[in-house]
């Protein structure tokens, strides 16, 4: 199969051929015919994979056969060329004309996921309230009562109890660690960096990650803002876990004028970026990444090869979130409205 | 929306906002579409329609068509215009008495066949046209209808 790389196969070709003949048909005759052809050829270079770029390609490419083929200057594609024109567009047009159900079938997902998000995000931030509030004073509730009780308890029965509070101990911390990987309150009370910092201690302890926080940036920035980017900086450092096999993790947030500049980089084993946005399924967690700043109007960059690490860098706009602020009912710490 | 007929009606062609008769193409086999398509774009001229109008409507047209060739193997497509004071549109409708889709929820969803991943489909027809109505009994077969007005 690779033997011939640069010949393309043979199912391709006859697309390209089939492609070239009803242009040609449509310019020289017209009528509807061609047309269907013309939308069952779009239909099928959608479905196997074709992209818009190499249709465009592919219809100039088999124009300029057709116009070749029609060399003979008394011939009338060569006497109409405005005709000619039009009729190309026409037929173009209509090859296209699947991908346009493509296009506005992702505009329409996009938008959904757009809300959904929005929808997890205060999903996500009640129930780490209803943990950290409710269950938090309940825990407080029940270390009390213990102790009450255990003041009436003969010696050996209490010590034995101390070993269940202890445990009770461990339950709450594991409910306040909980809360804070939901939503961290950090953030809301100190800032995105101090809660980065507090996530990277976090894992790092769990995991012996050594992850390095660096920041210029000074102020705070729109909540908004800040929590997508935690969340990203929450599912970079997930990746590095999952699949990096990585030691050493690098985070730097700066700002330059109207932008603000975020790098994750690790030492790890690396990946094809290419490979994995080609792939039907990209990681989930790149696509997360990606929809968070489609959001913001960011942007991602990925550098990774095998063997050399993974670098994401990522920007967005301060400015356009603090617009955007409006739209979502957050609560905020003190101070303010 | 919602005020066309039943499903599995082959006889009772129009809806009565219709002052003139529609056009009845039988669908059997692809090459059937080839002259519904026609006769869409030729309505679609007739009103006025611009040219990526006109190509929306043969789109909607083969879709549709297409669908009853797949899941059917007979029906029929009809195109009609639909005139009121102030607009002008195109209505398809597109009949068969195939086996009729079970679940209309999940077959007007992406993602329930390979090609409707890419917005394909019913799902992409709905996306290209400005009104869209489907009525299905298993076992009696399916009714879409679709408008599409000319902008203004």
């Amino acid at each position: 199969m690779e033997a011939t790389v640069s010949e393309k196969s043979s199912p391709a070709r006859r697309f390209e051929q089939d492609y070239a003949a009803a242009l040609g048909r449509y310019l020289s005759e017209g009528g509807e015919a061609p047309l269907q052809q013309a939308y069952e050829l779009g239909r099928l270079g959608l479905t196997s994979g074709e992209g818009v770029l190499a249709m465009a390609l592919l219809h100039h490419a088999a124009l300029a056969a057709v116009l070749r083929d029609a060399a003979p200057p008394g011939h009338s594609l060569a006497r109409e060329p405005a005709r000619t024109i039009e009729r190309a567009g026409e037929f173009f047009a209509e090859a296209m004309s699947p991908f346009e159900m493509t296009h506005r079938a992702i505009g329409e997902a996009n938008a959904a996921l757009r809300r959904l998000n929005e929808a997890l995000e205060e999903q996500v931030q009640r129930i780490a309230l209803a943990l950290h509030d409710d269950a938090g004073q309940l825990m407080v509730a029940v270390h009390l009562s213990l102790d009450e009780t255990m003041r009436e308890m003969p010696p050996g029965i209490k010590a034995r109890m101390s070993g269940v509070k202890a445990l009770l101990s461990l339950v709450e911390e594991r409910i306040r660690d909980l809360s804070h990987e939901l939503r961290p309150a950090m953030l809301d009370h100190l800032g995105l960096v101090p809660a980065v910092e507090f996530l990277a201690a976090n894992l790092g302890q769990r995991t012996g990650l050594q992850i390095k926080v660096e920041s210029t940036l000074s102020g705070r920035l729109p909540p908004q803002l800040a929590i997508a980017l935690y969340r990203i900086i929450q599912e970079a450092l997930a990746n590095v876990r999952r699949h990096a096999r990585a030691t050493r993790v690098r985070i730097h947030l700066s700002r330059r004028g109207n932008t603000l500049r975020c790098t994750v980089s690790d030492n790890g084993v690396g990946f094809d970026p290419a490979a994995t946005v080609r792939s039907a399924l990209p990681g989930l967690g790149l696509l997360g990444i990606r929809e968070r700043l489609n959001a913001l109007g960011g942007t991602l960059r990925i550098q990774s090869g095998e063997g050399r690490g993974t670098r994401l860098e990522i920007t967005a706009p301060l400015q356009q979130v603090e617009h955007a602020d409006s739209d979502s009912p957050r609560r905020r710490p003190s101070g303010g409205a | 929306m919602g005020r066309e007929r039943p499903a599995g009606h082959l006889r009772s062609a129009r809806s009565p906002s219709e002052g003139e008769k529609s056009i009845r193409v039988p669908i059997q086999s692809s090459a059937d579409i080839l002259e519904a398509r026609r006769c869409g774009r030729e309505l679609a001229a007739e009103l006025g329609f611009p040219a990526i109008d006109r190509t929306l409507v043969a789109l909607a047209i083969s879709e549709l068509a297409r669908n009853i060739v797949l899941h059917a193997e007979e029906g029929e497509i009809r195109i009609a215009r639909d005139e009121r004071p102030g607009s002008a549109g195109i209505v398809v409708t597109a009949v068969d008495s195939g086996p009729g889709i079970g679940d209309l929820r999940a077959v007007l969803h992406d993602g329930y066949s390979a090609s409707r991943n890419l917005g394909l489909g019913l799902p992409g027809v709905r996306r290209i046209v400005d009104e869209f109505d489907i009525s299905s009994k298993p076992r009696h077969g399916t009714t879409v209808t679709v408008k599409k007005w000319k902008p203004r």
